[in-house]
């Protein structure tokens, strides 16, 4: 058990270098989710000119396996776009594309989920369709939707791991270089899933309790 | 240069070129995809019916094998199954193992798909209403064939399409077994244009092939859910 | 000047005609009940009032302005834009029957948004209003509360409170106590009772007969989307001149006598 302390404890450094750029990766990722969800959903609703390109757009997203993006978006994007200009760039805009598919479906499902009743009460007392819209529908979908946002959250962060192929120097990237420097692989692969695995468990556990708070004293909540 | 770019990317003739290459890779997904799913619904079954069960023991194991795999990124335990388990296998057996890269790709997506599973068959279990077990208690019927024969069919029926929706995940995530060296489009793929210097082409006519394969079957399982979501819905 | 008046009021759904001409007159203070049966248009005719719905045909003039069209000094008319009828919709006050309260706002945060929101008082004027409102129907001390916490009867005093805190020049009640358990149902009519006393304009759509003929003015009745039958609640109730209005009450056995 020595090795441990020489393999892992030692390199513990490396190791929260490395997890330090995974969150960086997965913060931004998560933030432009969130931003290009929300456009993809209210321009799909409002836009009608744009719906199709929308439409395209969300399930192109959705459909794509996550590696498969992030290669299109590294090695295609540059020739066509001339951006993305990093591998770390690359990395966050394609996990960022996944999820926005998914929560501008998330945000939609909320959005009619608010019922037509409470419009009307917004009515009814004179609010304009903006104040309805900002007053009582969305405050209710950003209540709605938080437990699925956390949740794709630890869907970017699983999905993250990829990011090492480009070389992105995260976690997954150091302990794999470790390894190659190394040669002994059991102590270093199995604390680094360890990490991980903790870390996802950490925030699904958080979004547990934040979906039964809401359920509790809004009792609205999926499910 | 964007629009030379443009055109060549979308001139897919290379991709075409080399389309039995590319849709054999597409076909050892398909492998890797039956194969784990098989093992993810059988073992998430089990991780489900420990986590109801009456003794502890059994439902602690169950929460463990839930939570290790279902919190588990893809890409770290297929290498870990990869580069790791045979090593302890090995010194446990006192042999040198090694792992077929198709079987490790297997057994990967296997335990972290049956977590997912897992969480299914228990969510769908536990919304089986209590009356119908009464009824069944109340018929002479005993655990067992309550389980098998009212509890089971009903937990298949109200999960389907959720079930559904996690193979076609399952699939997608087929794609990073290239990574440890399984021929699948992916790495079709790469060492296509590891020769041919021309990564537009390839990559793309290879997430257009993904997204026409993945948008089908979401769609297929989208209008089935819509379906029987009138009918089962009680 | 009636204080509210309807015209000629048609509204067709696709091929279905809902309302084939109705008006009437509320006068000022005055309580209207409307009775009918499922599908005899009531909800709609009152929706068409807040303009909830709009009309096919017909006008609704509420304190003498007509709420679908403006009319300009050379005696054009031209469509009332929805900013301007949601002016006039803040001298309306609605409650539901689904009571329709925002979840995610508690029982003073509901009945004091629109006062801040679409009249522009300050917090604490709104909030000396709402207050007072929920004073009114009796829940001043559940003023934190969430509606998921608030029984039905509780919820549905919060939205007349939620309502009155606009000071409505007239109350529109949409089957208010349909949704309610019976149990519940007292609480919230013992309210409506209390408007009526002080003299608020009400319009009552309802199933609780016994509460009509003992509160209202005037009761009108509906049949098919036409009013078969109007006038004070002795008559109505007591000696109604419609055969289908006798019918229809018929069924009310012992709750209008």
């Amino acid at each position: 058990m020595g090795n441990w302390e020489r393999l892992v404890w030692n390199q513990r450094e490396v190791l929260l270098e490395g997890f330090l750029v995974t969150l960086h990766v997965c913060a931004l990722a998560f933030a432009a989710a969130i931003l290009g969800g929300l456009a993809l959903c209210l321009v799909r609703m409002h836009v009608r000119p744009l719906r199709p390109l929308a439409t395209l757009l969300v399930e192109f997203f959705r459909a794509t396996p996550i590696f498969v993006q992030l290669m299109w978006v590294n090695y295609v994007w540059p020739e066509l776009f001339g951006w993305p200009n990093s591998f770390f760039t690359a990395g966050w805009v394609a996990l960022a594309l996944q999820s926005s598919g998914y929560l501008a479906e998330t945000f939609r499902a909320g959005i009619e989920a608010v019922p037509r009743g409470q419009r009307e009460a917004g009515e009814a007392v004179g609010m304009g369709p903006a104040l309805v819209m900002a007053r009582i529908v969305l405050p209710q979908v950003a209540l709605t939707t938080a437990p699925a946002i956390v949740n794709q959250f630890t869907v970017i962060v699983k999905s993250s791991t990829l990011v090492s192929v480009i070389t992105v120097q995260d976690l997954m990237f150091q302990s794999q270089k470790l390894v190659n420097v190394w040669y002994e692989p059991i102590e270093i692969l199995t604390a680094t899933a360890a990490i991980y695995i903790a870390f996802v468990f950490a925030v699904s556990a958080c979004g547990k309790r934040l979906s039964d708070a809401l359920r509790r004293r809004f009792g609205i909540g999926s499910g | 240069m964007f629009s030379e770019a443009l055109r060549e990317s979308v001139d897919l003739s290379l991709f075409w070129d080399y389309r039995e290459v590319m849709l054999s890779g597409l076909a050892f997904n398909f492998h890797v995809f039956a194969a784990s799913a098989t093992a993810a619904i059988a073992l998430g079954l089990g991780a489900a019916l420990l986590r109801v069960a009456q003794a502890l023991p059994f439902r602690v194991l169950g929460t463990l094998h839930v939570e290790t795999f279902r919190n588990a990124p893809d890409y770290i335990m297929l290498v870990w199954v990869h580069f790791v388990l045979p090593l302890l296998l090995g010194a446990a057996l006192g042999m040198r193992i090694e792992f077929h890269p198709f079987a490790s790709a297997v057994i990967a997506l296997g335990l972290v798909y049956s977590g997912y599973y897992a969480e299914t068959f228990r969510a769908g279990i536990q919304s089986i209403p209590r009356g119908h077990l009464e009824a069944g208690r109340a018929c002479g019927m005993s655990e067992r064939q309550i389980l098998w024969r009212i509890v089971m069919p009903q937990v298949v029926r109200r999960m389907l399409p959720e079930g559904l929706n996690q193979l076609v995940s399952l699939f997608k995530a087929t794609t990073i077994v290239s990574l440890i060296t399984v021929p699948d489009l992916m790495y079709r793929v790469s060492m296509v244009t590891a020769t041919e210097m021309k990564p537009l082409p390839l990559y793309t006519g290879a997430a257009l092939l993904y997204f026409a394969v993945v948008f089908a079957a979401a769609s297929l399982v989208r209008l089935a859910s819509e379906r029987w979501r009138r009918r089962i819905l009680a | 000047m009636p204080a509210i008046r309807a015209s000629g009021i048609r509204k067709r759904f696709g091929e279905l005609e809902v309302l084939k001409g109705v008006s009437f007159d509320v006068r000022r203070g005055s309580v209207v009940s409307m009775i009918g049966a499922s599908g005899s248009g009531k909800s709609t005719l009152l929706r068409c009032i807040n303009r909830l719905e709009t009309p096919t045909e017909g006008e609704v003039y509420v304190d003498g302005v007509p709420m679908g069209f403006v009319e300009d000094r050379g005696g054009r008319r031209r469509p009332r834009p929805l900013s301007e009828v949601n002016r006039l919709r803040r001298d309306l006050g609605m409650v539901f029957q689904q009571f329709n309260l925002w979840p995610h706002m508690t029982a003073l945060g509901n009945v004091i948004e629109a006062p801040m929101r679409v009249r522009g008082l300050s917090r604490a004027e709104a909030v000396a209003l709402g207050e007072a409102a929920l004073e009114q129907v009796r829940l001043a001390e559940k003023r934190d509360a969430y509606p998921a916490h608030l029984s039905g009867g509780q919820q549905q005093r919060v939205a007349i409170a939620r309502a009155l805190a606009m000071q409505p020049k007239a109350m529109l009640f949409d089957e208010a106590t349909s949704s309610l358990d019976p149990e519940l149902t007292e609480e919230v009519l013992a309210v409506m009772r209390e408007l009526a006393q002080r003299g608020t304009t009400m319009i009552v759509v309802t199933h609780e007969m016994r509460f009509a003929r003992e509160v209202s003015d005037e009761v009108m009745f509906l049949h098919d989307g036409v009013i078969e039958e109007s006038g004070p609640p002795e008559q109505v109730f007591g000696a109604p001149r419609s055969e289908r209005c006798r019918q229809f009450l018929s069924k009310f056995i012992g709750q209008a006598r």
